[in-house]
């Protein structure tokens, strides 16, 4: 089942082509979109929320037409968006309750949902006091309860991490899978940094000037590669002179050892030598590669 | 800490009402917050300290029926002797209405739900209209239920009083409309009050400005159309027409005929809903 699906789809501005022959379609869990800036990801979203016709193809949210039924989407999804958009003067209670009712929860129902989804994204007693005082993690726990409070089924969230800390930033990120897994809601999330989505996404689109790159689960992106980094107290060189002696192929970054698997005789070998050698084994780790390396690959190849 | 209340994401299966609704609380809130309701004590000084002075002159009226059996200020009058309160009112709550959510780009968050634009700015509208015809016409209704439980001598005024009911309701949505539309284009409040005021100062000083020149010149029909400049008079001129009451210009100057004052007023509505369309569509676009 696709949670959503473009074709073709197509967002000519006077000036620049913001989005340029999308074919791509997402089914459940969470989902990244990455760009970097000015890839094309916030005008994607304004137009699967039906609020910017596309100039030329189609698509469809949770089976809804985007240009025909804009309105029945809106009810459906939620939307973070990556700009400050909160009123100082209010407090967040009122406003994600303010929010609720625009979405068509009568009165006690907007109040209980409100209470509920502010609990979830971890604002306790701050939330009666106004917004204006709030810390930049604070307001985007706020910003992204307003997106949940009327419980869609899909939300977009823009850049949701986008200027907290790091600690912040992974409080996010394990709310965001959450929201995903335990909540049980389809999420597409923007980001600009690949690392992040890698941690939290089932499948990642990658975008650049408005065109797809590449859209593929995360599985793919990551896969293992057939290395393993050693890492040991002392006595690296002596490890490695033994290691490629004994037939493998040994390369030294930095105070680690990278060596190619070439079958299950490698661990062992790796084991009985430096048990041979008594060295003190720090790590012993599966090398991976990073979304940041395939990323890098497929715009070289693009340029 | 959260993790011993945590019961669970808990999905909604209630019901979901319509746009209507939606739009009506989005009316309800933005009147409410006209007159600083469920805000702290401070926004609610403007507001009700203006409205107490709109009742002023009704409760200096019923006094004097009672006790020298005598009209103070006419019902059909009140909207236009009292201008200036109105005026006040209508440039220092405009901008709570509408200034935020395009400074703060709250409008987004409303976007993105079923809302409409359209039906954010009639909301908006119909909240601004409301508060300023309850402004009007509170006073009017207490002198009204004055005059009949002091029982003036003679006939109550009845139909004088529907009629200036009547057009409350017509120069509260002319005062909303540019009200919101002035403060819309300038989304700093302390700005969007400015302009507002600045606009009904132009307009009210020009009257007597243009009127005193065309008159001494000779134009009288000419003269008579400087009323239609300020929004109370206007009003005022159509209510002279329809219902026949007497003219509260200054010194009793003529109104031109019904005609020209209704199409000046639907022309002058038609402006202004569209400044706000316009302004709207821009902000939507963002």
């Amino acid at each position: 089942m696709h949670i959503l699906a473009t074709e073709g789809l197509t967002k000519r501005f006077p000036t620049v082509t913001a989005v340029d022959q999308l074919t791509v379609s997402v089914g459940p869990g969470v989902t990244g979109l990455v760009g970097a800036n000015g890839a094309g990801k916030s005008t994607l979203i304004k137009i699967l929320l039906g609020l910017l016709p596309p100039s030329g193809g189609a698509a469809r949210v949770l089976d809804l037409d985007v240009t025909e039924q804009g309105a029945q989407i809106r009810r459906l999804v939620g939307y973070m968006p990556e700009h400050e958009c909160l009123p100082p003067d209010v407090s967040a209670t009122e406003l994600v309750v303010h929010l609720a009712r625009m979405s068509g929860l009568p009165r006690t129902a907007a109040r209980e949902r409100a209470a509920d989804v502010l609990r979830h994204v971890g604002l306790a007693e701050e939330r009666y006091r106004p917004v204006g005082g709030y810390s930049t993690g604070m307001k985007q726990r706020v910003k992204l309860a307003q997106a949940l409070v009327h419980d869609p089924k899909l939300i977009f969230l823009d850049e949701p991490t986008n200027g907290l800390d790091p600690r912040g930033r992974d409080e996010m990120l394990t709310l965001i899978r959450r929201i995903g897994t335990e909540f049980g809601i389809s999420v597409l999330v923007t980001s600009h940094l690949l690392g992040e989505l890698e941690r939290i996404c089932d499948h990642v689109i990658v975008i650049d000037a408005g065109r797809l790159l590449r859209s593929s689960a995360i599985g793919e992106f990551t896969q293992a590669t057939q290395t393993v980094t050693v890492e040991v107290d002392e006595g690296l060189d002596e490890l490695a002179a033994r290691l490629s002696g004994g037939g493998q192929t040994v390369s030294r970054q930095g105070r680690m050892l990278v060596v190619k698997v070439l079958g299950p005789e490698t661990y062992d070998a790796i084991r009985d030598t430096t048990a041979e050698l008594d060295l003190c084994l720090i790590r012993l780790e599966q090398g991976r590669h990073r979304i940041e390396d395939v990323f890098r690959d497929e715009v070289g190849a693009h340029v | 800490m959260s993790e011993i209340y945590d019961i669970g994401y808990r999905h909604y299966d209630g019901v979901r009402l319509g746009r209507w609704h939606s739009t009506r609380a989005l009316a309800v809130h933005s009147l409410r917050g006209i007159f600083g309701l469920g805000r702290p004590a401070r926004s609610k000084i403007v507001p009700f300290s203006l409205a107490a002075i709109m009742i002023l002159p009704a409760v200096v009226g019923i006094a004097m029926m009672a006790l020298i059996n005598q009209r103070g200020i006419a019902y059909s009058g009140y909207a236009v002797v009292m201008q200036a309160v109105v005026a006040i009112f209508l440039a220092a709550q405009s901008p709570t209405v509408v200034a935020p959510d395009l400074r703060y780009r709250v409008l987004p968050l409303y976007l993105s739900r079923p809302v409409s634009i359209i039906e954010y700015v009639g909301a908006k509208v119909v909240a601004m209209t409301v508060a300023v015809f309850a402004l009007i016409a509170v006073p009017i209704t207490l002198m009204y239920l004055g005059e009949l439980v002091v029982d003036m001598a003679g006939p109550p005024a009845t139909g004088e009083y529907l009629g200036a009911m009547a057009m409350a309701l017509v120069l509260a949505l002319l005062l909303a409309v540019f009200g919101l539309a002035l403060a819309s284009f300038t989304p700093r409040r302390g700005l969007g009050v400015a302009s507002v005021i600045t606009v009904y100062l132009l307009s009210s000083a020009a009257v007597p400005i243009l009127y005193g020149t065309l008159y001494s010149s000779g134009n009288e029909v000419a003269a008579s159309y400087a009323w239609l400049v300020n929004p109370f008079w206007l009003v005022d001129s159509v209510q002279s027409a329809l219902f026949g009451t007497p003219p509260h210009s200054i010194e009793d100057g003529a109104y031109p005929g019904g005609v020209a004052s209704v199409a000046v007023l639907l022309v002058l509505l038609i402006a202004g809903l569209f400044a706000l369309a316009l302004r709207y569509r821009k902000a939507a676009a963002r």
